[in-house]
């Protein structure tokens, strides 16, 4: 059967549609082959797919051929039954007749045996000539196609239609489209059927000697090709899978060797997409096929399949799946296979899926698939460049390729290729070996910027120069131990190549240089790396037959350019897909190689976007390796600012990653450009370098308005000290973010050491907050820096990217505005009125320093100070203390007392400078005062006691303490004092004696607390009055001297009586009004109490003190002319808001004439005095009433009034005016109080239940 | 032969690197353990192409090259563990034991109160156990 191969694929070729089989018996094609084939493609056919389900196929294509046509006539029975897909799928037999008789006698004959064969599907068209005015003819083929229906048309099916060529029915071509679909897919459900029944049949023998994969091949394959015919696309894709499947399971069974193939020229290309690229005929070997070729072949038609499905994302992704596992297929057959043809193809394969797919890619795929598809991509490229790179690396391109972490990571974990001889040197190839070398030595491995040195990572799996050897001393023998001897096997073959220096070896250049060296060179003896890669070279030129790739590998610009190519492709496409970081990583490729070239600015780009990833997620080890080459471009560009923010973040990177050499040269780097002429100074942000935070412990304490020292920690990650020419921070308040921040500065030069240093930052006055640390800015040289960066308070924090999780803690709090210290009068009681006292103020600072305080003092109207004392301070603690021990602890707190401090201070222009002493304890502070009153005290009745006024003793004493450190914080106070008399007098009248005598008491009062001593008391009398026995005025008993404790009370009593014969001649001379009691006294008093002796009197002398006190005596009433007594009330309650008639009565007590005071006739005048807050007066309150002269005649005076206020009130009281108060007796006198009750409830709102 | 492993933050930061190959080639390793977090997002990432892996720990195959194979595991807390080998064939089952106890070390490194959480783990006992978790699994797999 496999001979059928080349005929199979012929067919295969011919045959692309269905074929529609037509059987013209009566000659009608030519007039219906237009109508006909316009049906065509098939615009929708149901049909079945494998597994009977219904598919839709639009366009489905096909071909009318007619039964007599040599295609169909000249096949063998054998072929038919083979190659049956290709075989007709409907028969339309073409009729035409008018005449029933003859289509009775002569058509169904013919016409049963052309439809006797049961495999065909077959429908009958009558075509129906006649006109549509030719009633006859029309009424015949109408009757003879009635006759056909009758005869082929089964109760099942109806396989008849009629075209009437003069007038077509649209009926028709629905009836007969669907007639040749419903024909197709009968056919293709059959032979479906068939072949599976077949391939069934065949699979169960496969484990049997007899199973041939061809025969099982053309089967398989023929059902494909019928559904790809069929447009079933899937179920053919289907069973290609299956095929490939079933042959990956043959060729695995162990037990005949065949042959592999992939030894032919042009076979270094992939012939992914041309299933076409060899006959089948060609790769069959045995009863199977050669596997290089036919998975190849497989995976072609299985590419088309998936392209006419369009699905070009399933392209790649199986694409990328078998070029990954072909390869690995082609590393078990490397031995036999051409050098490096492994590599060639997957070049070439994965450049083939790539250039088919994107082409074919429409872009309108749901993004997850998109990305896919671009993922996919760029790991064909990536695969791709890798495959290139290995084989440049083999021409010695090696040296030229960037040795960085992408490369290395391909290239050094990928084996080496393993030929079963490492091809040998050809012949006349000294000059290529001598421009091998020469690119070898020219090559200069470029030097790191900053003088980094790194071992290069390695871009071979192992020595190239070991292996190839290795490879080649299979055919010689004693060579291995000479290599291994004289190479140092580093895993850096290049490198070790470049070590291998003509001084250290001059014996084995002498050997193996030189114009002889192909002639030398044997199989004994080791070849150089160069002739290894010259070797190589002209191996692949052998292998390579891509024209395109051969100049990719021609020259090292040809091969960077190609390198470029596939590195962006990968790139791009990577950034297209979820794998960002491959896409930068390239990147760097891309950069470097630019680098290279001097595209400064692209590479700095580049080069600019790894940095960011890397350091984005904390790789710094990746980080340490791009950054040198970021910076070295952008000093190249001049781009200052980039270069600077380049060498703080090398240095900000973690220790260990670079050498100490390497920091102190970013650090010298970062001062050159800092102390050069900018010609933009550039900010700079070192918050990964310089960090800071507050000092640890709690927050600095600042009161309101003060200004304070802040120190400040900050960490310096620079390897050497580095100085800065101004620092300053800013604050931020925490309560309230509206006022913006402030900054605080420290303009002293600082140099900053590694590690931890401590600044201290002058605050001045901040608003009350708490306040955190913000930027930190400086300067170095003409570079302003700023840091955002808070260190924990340990090393600095590299992982800038964690910042935001720390905590801010403040590390200033201002207060808000509280009290710092407090004045307050030392005594609450009393002081003396007009003697020099003095006054104490405490001065109590809390929790705050007074140091350098100034005490303003102000004192009010009617006080003074006497400024020629000096001033007493003391602690007030102390005094306290020494009141309460003063009995047995003076010596203790003596010592406890400063020897040195000052205790009396002076006065200056009214202020006081506090001493440094007293700037943290309460200390009392006592001056001189002399309060002023020209007053003379006078003395009350004992009856109506009248206390003096507190308001005229109050003197005010206004206090200003500015204080703190520079005397910004001010307290200002107003302190009233009280000053007083040292006593009140109350006098009384104690018994008026028949004789005339009375008997004056004067009860003196003491009101401060000390204790006054009396030590004499005279009275001056007023006219009128006369001491009794004409003394001198002293009190009736003498026994001076009189102590009066604090607030209590003495009596003195003198003796007095009216003189009368003073009356008269009093009358024309001014006369003394008031009596005046004259007091000499002491006092003892201490001035913590309150009242003492004055300061002008020396403690304990004998001066005396003089008080002088006014009397008012009035003449009892020794004539009484009228009586007024008060009309008890008639109700017994008094009630706010009820009118009562309040009655005096008058009563004259001597006839008028009698009374030489009276002026008056026959009435008297009235008036009523009453509090307008309490009574209310209905009617007059003053006014005449009549009295006649007469004694004993009487007025009753009623005035209406009403209690405004409840309680006991004073009544009204009724005066008399015109009378003088002696005449007028009262008898019954009214009453003091009275008493008022509320008013009774008002119901007017109660509404009753 | 395990040519690395590495643990990886939630932020795709580098917790922990240790490679065990004698060349001094790690940044290469940093540079395929980086790259491997790609795959790692894109099966986080796309729930729906991965439903089945990601309802279990262990990730899977995420990097199959020719030369390497790379293996993840991910952390209920996003704490990614990676494992490049160079052995092309090695069992489902053992790359899972592996990570499991290679989980469970990192777990007891974390715990360390004086750990700060997503620093780079410096702990010697840690760097130990791996070994050990590392030794073990080459000799599992030879033998």
């Amino acid at each position: 059967m496999a001979n059928y191969l080349a005929q199979f694929q012929a067919i295969k070729n011919t045959s692309d549609r269905l074929v529609v089989a037509v059987e013209d018996v009566s000659d009608l094609w030519p007039s219906v082959k237009e109508g006909l084939e316009k049906r065509l493609p098939l615009k929708k056919a149901s049909l079945n797919n494998k597994t009977r389900n219904p598919v839709y196929v639009e366009n489905l294509q096909a071909e009318f051929i007619l039964t007599t046509d040599s295609r169909l006539r000249s096949r063998f029975p054998q072929e038919q039954y083979l190659f049956w897909f290709r075989e007709p799928y409907a028969t339309i037999v073409l009729v035409s007749c008018e005449d029933l008789d003859e289509f009775k006698t002569i058509l169904k004959p013919r016409l049963k045996l052309i439809v006797q064969n049961e495999e065909r599907e077959w429908f009958i068209v009558f075509v129906s000539k006649a006109h549509p005015n030719n009633d006859q003819a029309t009424k015949n083929a109408k009757k003879v196609y009635a006759r056909l229906e009758v005869d082929f048309n089964t109760r099942k099916r109806e396989r008849c239609c009629k075209l009437d060529l003069n007038g077509v029915d649209a009926s028709f071509w629905e009836d007969f489209d669907f007639k040749i679909v419903e024909s197709i897919r009968n056919t293709l459900d059959r032979r479906a059927q068939f072949y599976e029944e077949e391939i069934r049949k065949m699979s169960e023998q496969r484990l049997m000697p007899v199973w041939n994969f061809c025969n099982f091949f053309i089967l398989k394959e023929s059902l494909a090709f019928m559904f790809e015919m069929a447009h079933l696309h899937e179920d053919s894709l289907r069973e290609y899978d299956e095929l490939e499947l079933c042959y990956i399971e043959t060729v695995s069974t162990p037990g005949k060797q065949r042959d592999f193939g992939g030894l032919e020229h042009g076979d270094d290309q992939a012939a992914l997409l041309k299933p076409g690229f060899k006959p089948l005929s060609q790769i069959v070997q045995d009863d199977s096929f050669r596997e290089f070729e036919f998975r190849q072949y497989l995976f072609a038609r299985q590419v088309k399949l998936l392209f006419r499905l369009g699905r070009p994302l399933e392209v790649v992704m199986r694409g990328y799946s078998f070029i990954i596992s072909f390869s690995k297929t082609l590393a078990l057959h490397e031995n036999t296979l051409p050098f490096c043809l492994r590599e060639v193809w997957v070049i070439s394969a994965c450049l083939a899926i790539i250039s088919s797919t994107s082409s074919t890619y429409d872009g309108l795929a749901a993004p997850d698939n998109e990305k896919e598809f671009y993922r996919l991509h760029g790991d064909l490229y990536s695969l791709c460049r890798i495959k290139f790179m290995r084989l440049a690396y083999l021409i010695g391109y090696g040296v030229e390729i960037e040795k960085s972490p992408v490369n290395s990571a391909s290239l050094s974990m990928l084996p080496w290729p393993k030929p079963s001889i490492w091809p040998a040197v050809p012949e006349d190839a000294s000059a290529k070996v001598l421009a091998k070398e020469k690119l070898i030595l020219q090559a200069n491995p470029r030097m790191k910027h900053f003088n980094i040195q790194r071992k290069q990572l390695p871009l071979e799996p192992s020595s190239l120069l070991r292996e190839a050897n290795r490879r080649r001393a299979s055919l010689s023998v004693g060579n291995l131990s000479e290599l291994i001897d004289y190479r140092q096997i580093d895993g850096s073959g290049i490198d070790g190549h470049q070590k291998f220096s003509p001084s250290t070896t001059n014996s084995m250049s002498r050997t193996y240089s030189g114009p002889n060296l192909e002639s030398s060179l044997s199989l004994d003896r080791p070849m150089r790396i160069s002739e290894v890669h010259v070797a190589a070279e002209h191996a692949l030129e052998n292998t390579v037959t891509d024209p395109d790739l051969l100049k990719s590998l021609s020259s090292l610009e040809e091969f960077e350019q190609k390198y470029m190519e596939l590195t962006k492709g990968a790139a791009d496409n990577y950034h297209h897909s979820w794998w960002k970081r491959h896409g930068v990583a390239l990147d760097g490729e891309i950069a470097a190689l630019c680098f290279k070239h001097g595209n400064y600015d692209l590479a700095a780009k580049s080069y600019e976007k790894v940095c960011a990833l890397y350091a984005g997620e904390g790789w710094q080890d990746l980080l340490a390796e791009v950054l040198p080459n970021l910076a070295e471009c952008q000093k190249i560009l001049n781009d200052q600012a980039g270069y600077l923010s380049s060498c703080v973040r090398l240095l900000s990177l973690e220790d260990g990653l670079f050498l100490a050499k390497e920091r102190q040269a970013f650090q010298l780097e970062v001062v050159r450009l800092a102390h050069s002429e900018m010609k933009h100074p550039v900010p700079l942000d070192v918050s990964s370098l310089i960090t800071f935070s507050g000092n640890p412990g709690p927050p600095l304490q600042l009161c309101d308005g003060d200004p304070g020292t802040l120190p400040v920690t900050v960490w310096s990650g620079f390897p050497d000290d580095i100085t800065l020419e101004s620092l300053s921070l800013t604050l931020t308040n925490t309560l309230n973010t509206d006022e913006g921040v402030k900054t605080i500065k420290s303009s002293d030069a600082h140099i900053l050491k590694p590690g931890r240093n401590v600044i201290k930052l002058d605050v001045p006055p901040q608003k009350p907050g708490s306040y955190v640390l913000g930027v930190l800015t400086g300067q170095i040289g003409n570079l302003r820096f700023r840091s955002h960066n808070f260190s924990k308070g340990g090393p600095q924090d590299n992982d800038d990217f964690m910042s935001y999780e720390k905590p801010t803690r403040p590390v200033l709090k201002v207060l808000k505005p509280r009290t710092l210290v407090d004045i307050s009068a030392a005594v609450s009681s009393a002081l003396l009125m007009n003697e020099l006292q003095w006054l104490g103020l405490i001065v109590k600072p809390i929790d705050y320093s007074l140091k350098g305080s100034l005490l303003s003092i102000d004192t009010g109207p009617g006080l003074m100070i006497d400024e020629s004392h000096t001033i007493d301070i003391n602690e007030y603690a102390k005094t306290m203390e020494d009141k309460v021990h003063a009995h047995d602890s003076n010596t203790i707190t003596e010592n406890n007392t400063h020897p040195l401090e000052p205790k009396q201070l002076y006065i200056e222009n009214g202020k006081i400078a506090l001493p440094d002493w007293a700037s943290d304890t309460s200390t009392t502070l006592w001056f001189p005062v002399h309060a002023i009153d020209d007053r003379m005290a006078r003395a009350a009745s004992a009856d109506s006691p009248h206390r003096q006024n507190m308001v005229d003793g109050m003197r005010t004493i206004a206090l200003k303490l500015e204080f703190g450190a520079f005397r910004n914080q001010i307290f200002e106070r107003t302190i009233a004092v009280h000053f007083t008399d040292p006593f009140y007098v109350t006098t009384r009248v104690a018994n008026k004696c028949n004789d005339g005598t009375l008997l004056l008491q004067a009860t003196i009062h003491s009101q401060v607390k000390a204790t006054l001593c009396l030590y004499d008391a005279w009275l001056d009398l007023q006219a009128g009055f006369v001491h009794v026995r004409k003394e001198n005025g002293r009190p009736v008993s003498s026994f001076f001297p009189l102590v009066i404790s604090p607030s209590s009370t003495a009596g003195i009593l003198f003796s007095i009586c009216i003189d009368n014969m003073a009356i008269a001649a009093d009358q024309n001379e001014v006369v003394q009004a008031e009596s005046i009691l004259n007091v000499m006294y002491g006092i003892s008093g201490d001035r913590s109490n309150g009242a003492h002796s004055p300061t002008s009197l020396k403690l304990g002398s004998s001066d005396k003190l003089f008080f002088k006190v006014a009397i008012a005596l009035q003449r009892p009433i020794l004539d009484p002319c009228i009586a007024v007594g008060f009309v008890p009330f008639s109700s017994n309650c008094l009630r706010v808001g009820q009118l009562i008639n309040m009655k005096w009565r008058v009563e004259r007590l001597k006839d008028l004439e009698a009374s030489p005071s009276s002026s008056c006739k026959d009435e008297v005048l009235y008036e009523v005095d009453a509090n307008p807050e309490i009574w209310m007066i209905a009617g007059r309150t003053m006014g005449h009433a009549l009295l006649s002269n007469a004694r004993g005649s009487r007025t009753e005076i009623t005035v209406t009034c009403m209690p405004l206020v409840s309680g006991h009130v004073r009544p009204p009281q009724l005066g008399l005016p015109a009378m003088d108060d002696a005449n007028i007796s009262c008898n019954p006198p009214g009453p003091h109080l009275v008493c008022v009750l509320p008013p009774t409830l008002s119901s007017s709102y109660c509404i009753p239940a | 032969m395990i040519a690395s492993v590495a643990v990886v933050g939630h932020q795709n930061n580098p917790l922990y690197l240790q490679s065990f190959t004698n060349a001094n080639d790690a940044l290469k390793l940093h540079h395929i353990v980086h790259c491997s977090l790609d795959v790692i997002d894109e099966r986080v990432n796309n729930p729906k192409r991965s439903v089945s892996t990601l309802n279990e720990s262990y990730l899977g195959l995420l990097y199959p090259t020719e030369s390497y194979k790379v293996y993840g595991y991910l952390s209920n807390t996003k704490a990614k563990f990676l494992v490049v080998t160079t052995d092309l064939d090695v069992k489902d089952a053992d790359i899972r034991s592996f990570f499991r106890r290679f989980h469970a070390a990192y777990v007891d490194a974390v715990s360390n109160p004086f750990h700060v959480p997503e620093k780079k783990i410096v702990s010697r006992t840690f760097a130990q156990r791996v070994s050990g978790i590392v030794k073990a699994f080459a000799a599992g797999t030879n033998g």
